[in-house]
């Protein structure tokens, strides 16, 4: 399964400091992104700890399956699955005793969201308010749900997602890494087929940005790394009032078909390889 | 004072109060809450103050230490928890003359609007009860309920589909949670996907009707409604 990407990060055009952090590991096909938050410049720590912890865990258990799973898991997951969600566990075990350790970094955290594809399988785990889209036959889905006060009241019926969209308590949220000693992570398993579209970002694209905008985006530029760069480009063109990071996951074609090198940008595409990134 | 009860199921076996001293949990006798149970190890757990909070820690037991279903090393505890240890559950009563915990000597300022913030548990819960007072458009019964597609016509590998996952696919694909069956389906007929406010149905290959109208884009589902997708007419429906 050929799988292209990029992402960009950007600080936005009104905060002063980036507290979003991401990481791709190409030849895992491994995708992490979290936006920190706390005072001063612990968000930035929070993040950071969050994508560092869960990339060392990934690449940790390659080596060696065996490695320690924290929290628990589900027995129908698979291996992927199991050990993205422990990395979960891990990093919010791993913010919280710092925060717990350093008086200055109290009440720092970290949304996490982050996907791992091996084959046609897609592993999600998340928590927080960023969010993981899936484009598909043109149709822009939605792959996790926001751990906000806001979304949970458009759950109960309290508010319509329009009226959440306007909420001056947009910015609450009901779970992050390090907040809590245990924390429950979201994890999904999905099966993803040619020409899929994986998106991950912080809440500085989908606060900016319409959802019927994306999918254009996604759609109209064939190349990860520029269609994740003309999002963030979006974002700050109508406010940017935070930080901005977007990672774009192009799924190519299962196996090299008899007519792959008809397909237009195959061989542009097979050129390119998913860049290593964050901040 | 702050205690604990050892249950087994609705039984209560043992209570003690936690002072400045560790309550030690397992098996062995020489524990202040002894747990007699094969699945317990001999120190198994122990609970204490530490700067005004109570606190769990797992004694790198063998079959771990659960706080309210979650397995902890270490975890803060509140009123009201329950520490389940194999068959045996602890109930933590810390309603008590609890030193002063941490969550209460923060200041119930109204969040600032730009400053991500996470509530607690506790916060979380008056918040959501308050904006549950206010709201009266509650189709919260409803989506209580399990989302199912019952198959009214076609071919189809099962006659009812729940729909648990945040994507569920409609098509030949082997990841399809309705799966089609003939040559030429299309992998992906038409996805549906759950959001915040419902769930909505989107195109696949295929352009599907809903109450026999062609969906420009995705549409929300209502109780009731009628897909047609591929010659297979699927009832959406909220069920119990």
């Amino acid at each position: 399964m050929q799988i292209v990407s990029g992402g960009v990060t950007d600080v936005g055009r009104v905060r002063t400091n980036n507290e979003d952090c991401y990481r791709i590991v190409a030849p895992l096909h491994l995708f992490v992104l979290s936006d920190g938050m706390g005072g001063e410049a612990h968000g930035e720590v929070a993040s950071a700890l969050a994508v560092e912890t869960v990339v060392k865990h990934c690449i940790e258990a390659i080596d060696n399956p065996a490695v320690t799973l924290y929290g628990q898991q589900q027995e129908a997951w698979t291996d992927k699955t199991k050990r993205l969600s422990s990395a979960a566990h891990l990093a919010n075990r791993k913010i919280f005793s710092s925060a717990q350790e350093h008086a200055d970094q109290k009440g720092m955290g970290a949304t996490l969201t982050a996907a791992w594809i091996d084959g046609p399988k897609l592993s999600i785990v998340h928590v927080g308010d960023s969010r993981a889209y899936l484009l598909r036959s043109g149709t822009l889905q939605q792959l996790t749900s926001d751990h906000s006060l806001v979304a949970e009241q458009v759950r109960h019926g309290i508010l319509t997602a329009a009226e959440a969209e306007e909420s001056q308590m947009q910015s609450v949220l009901l779970r992050a890494l390090g907040s809590q000693a245990e924390v429950e992570v979201d994890a999904e398993e999905h099966m993803v087929i040619a020409r899929d579209i994986l998106l991950l970002c912080s809440d500085g694209l989908t606060r900016m940005v319409i959802e019927a905008e994306i999918a254009g985006t996604l759609q109209s530029e064939p190349d990860a790394t520029q269609a994740a760069q003309k999002l963030v480009d979006l974002a700050n063109d109508r406010g940017g009032s935070d930080n901005i990071t977007v990672i774009v996951v192009r799924i190519g074609a299962e196996s090299k078909g008899w007519f792959s090198w008809l397909r237009p940008g195959a061989r542009k595409h097979a050129a390119e390889n998913g860049t290593a990134g964050g901040k | 004072m702050a205690k604990l009860s050892l249950m087994f199921e609705s039984r209560l076996v043992k209570e003690v109060p936690i002072g400045s001293r560790p309550v030690g949990i397992g098996r062995s006798p020489d524990n202040d809450l002894p747990v007699d149970n094969l699945a317990v190890s001999n120190h198994h757990a122990r609970v204490f103050f530490e700067a005004g909070r109570l606190v769990v820690e797992d004694l790198d037991s063998l079959n771990g230490t659960f706080v309210n279903d979650l397995r902890v090393e270490r975890a803060t505890l509140h009123d009201g928890d329950s520490i389940w240890i194999g068959k045996h559950h602890i109930k933590v009563d810390a309603s008590g003359d609890t030193p002063i915990s941490v969550d209460s000597k923060r200041k119930p300022t109204a969040p600032q609007i730009n400053e991500t913030m996470v509530l607690d548990t506790k916060q979380r819960r008056e918040m959501l009860q308050q904006a549950a007072a206010m709201g009266e458009r509650s189709q919260f019964a409803g989506r209580l309920k399990m989302p199912t597609l019952v198959v009214l016509t076609g071919n189809s590998d099962q006659k009812e589909y729940v729909i648990t996952a945040k994507l569920a696919v409609i098509g030949k694909s082997k990841m399809a949670t309705v799966r089609l069956k003939g040559w030429f389906k299309p992998e992906v007929a038409a996805q549906i996907n759950q959001r915040d406010d419902g769930y909505y149905l989107g195109p696949g290959d295929k352009t599907p009707l809903v109450n026999d109208k062609p969906i420009q884009g995705p549409v929300r589902l209502n109780d009731g409604d009628v897909i047609e997708v591929c010659g297979l007419r699927l009832n959406f429906l909220f069920r119990e």
